[in-house]
């Protein structure tokens, strides 16, 4: 009996394995200071957008409380 | 034959052979187009100053663990589901709940919202994914409406219609992700590659294609092709299982959180890497919320890479958390039965308080809060904010 103990699963899973490492190889790919320098900017052009971080009015703000505010 | 299924040339082992160098290769690759960090980048963008945030409404029903949840697109609704096998539609601005479904099994792992807004779709350990509409009619059962839709031969940990009611994605313990045709139930895709469960999904942005991107037990990311249920693009950066990504609105990066204690924002498609975090993501742009196994959901920065703020209030494990649609408010879910809303209440940056004490006044006192604020001795205030409401102001 030779020594070879290979399955057709282990087969075609390392088939599989390979050719999804050839695409993955093969797909193109740019530097990071160029990603970074475009996710920075779309975070400044939609800065202004952001209600987290630019604020909405009170009057806007459907979860404000509808309490007047007190001025010490 | 032991070599049925091999070409010339191939043996077992070197395919093997060819699979090690290929993945030495995308190493290589990535390590070589890593040529900087993302806050080296964004070091001359502004520093956000402190950010508050205060819980506005607080969504109490469920009898045990809150597991997920998600919004309405009418930014007012959302769903919740629960340990205790009920899956809940509330109404955010007046804490009501609208709808109420008891599902036939505990641990509803995951639940959606229909774009829509007329119906919603859940499932857990009964491995389906079921589809109930939404209906006003007091006299009209919910349950009795029930579409299974999915089938997966273990228990459901995510789910998400795409951009209309009539299909739905699927991830499952099972290692696989499936697209599902709502109507008839048909499965018009299924994506393997997972090694282990998959515990996390979600589509990419609607204008930027038709992908998503999925995390799973094998603590592998993947990016999928919804339509020939290829994958494009596999990560393996983390060292434990990825509870949770989320794809960056611009659809050209996601992140990815793992319970190794680190969430990393990956570029896809380009490339990989970034910072370092934790649990249950939610990007809006510039922020990233995590919630966490101590009880907290941090706020982070994710041009420069730092923390921006820590949120308390939860009494258990943070286990979803979600923006709302239009970006005014995100909802966290817990271990501790409830669901909390926290709201934009006012962006408080401690430079432009310096020397108008008038305003600073006029501040309302709020709960659920923030970390300390440096001393900002030069003004002569220090804020304190406690998680039991009031504001100490100490003015010289």
């Amino acid at each position: 009996m030779s020594g070879k103990a290979c399955t057709s699963g282990a087969v075609t899973q390392a088939q599989r394995a390979v050719e999804q490492l050839r695409l993955e190889a093969a797909t193109e790919r740019i530097k990071i200071s160029k990603a970074a320098t475009e996710l920075m900017l779309y975070c400044q052009e939609n800065h202004r957008r952001d209600p987290l971080l630019s604020g909405v009015p009170a009057s806007a703000n459907p979860f404000k409380d509808k309490k007047t505010c007190v001025l010490l | 034959m032991a070599n049925e299924g091999l070409r010339d040339n191939e043996t077992l082992s070197s395919l093997k052979n060819e699979s090690e160098t290929l993945k030495s290769k995308l190493e290589e690759e990535r390590a070589k187009l890593h040529d900087v960090e993302l806050h080296q980048v964004a070091d001359r963008v502004d520093a956000l100053g402190q950010f508050v945030m205060k819980t506005r409404r607080t969504l109490k029903g469920h009898g045990n663990k809150v597991l997920c949840m998600d919004w309405c697109k009418d930014k007012r609704r959302l769903v919740s589901s629960s340990q205790d096998g009920k899956v809940i539609v509330w109404d955010a601005f007046t804490t009501n709940k609208e709808h109420a479904v008891t599902m036939p099994c505990t641990w509803v792992m995951a639940c959606a919202y229909a774009p829509s807004g007329c119906a919603i779709a859940c499932g857990g350990l009964d491995n389906k994914c079921s589809v109930y509409p939404l209906t006003f009619d007091k006299n009209e059962n919910m349950a009795a409406k029930k579409k299974s839709v999915a089938m997966h031969t273990n228990y459901l940990s995510a789910c998400s219609f795409t951009n209309s009611d009539m299909q739905i994605l699927t991830a499952s313990g099972d290692g696989t992700c499936a697209l599902w045709d709502v109507e008839s139930g048909q499965l018009l895709q299924s994506f393997h590659g997972h090694a282990a469960d998959v515990l996390c999904l979600d589509l990419a942005p609607s204008e930027t294609g038709n992908t998503f991107v999925s995390g799973g037990c094998d603590k592998k990311a993947m990016v999928w092709d919804l339509r020939s249920g290829q994958c494009i693009q596999s990560f393996e950066t983390h060292d434990s299982d990825i509870n949770s990504v989320r794809y960056y609105p611009s659809g050209d990066a996601f992140a990815s959180a793992s319970d190794d204690a680190t969430v990393s924002t990956s570029i896809c498609l380009p490339i990989l890497t970034l910072l370092l975090f934790m649990c249950s993501p939610y990007t809006v742009g510039r922020l990233l919320f995590t919630g966490y196994n101590d009880y907290t959901i941090n706020v982070w920065d994710v041009l420069k890479g730092t923390r921006v703020s820590i949120l308390f209030g939860h009494e258990n494990r943070v286990s979803t958390l979600r923006v709302s649609p239009d970006g005014t408010a995100f909802c966290s879910g817990s271990w501790d039965h409830t669901l909390r809303v926290r709201g934009f209440l006012m962006y408080v940056n401690i430079g432009l308080l310096r020397g108008i004490p008038v305003t600073y006044r006029g501040i309302r006192p709020y709960m659920g809060i923030v970390g300390p604020i440096p001393n900002d001795s030069d003004s002569g205030f220090r804020i304190y904010f406690r998680s039991s409401v009031n504001l100490f102001p100490l003015e010289k």
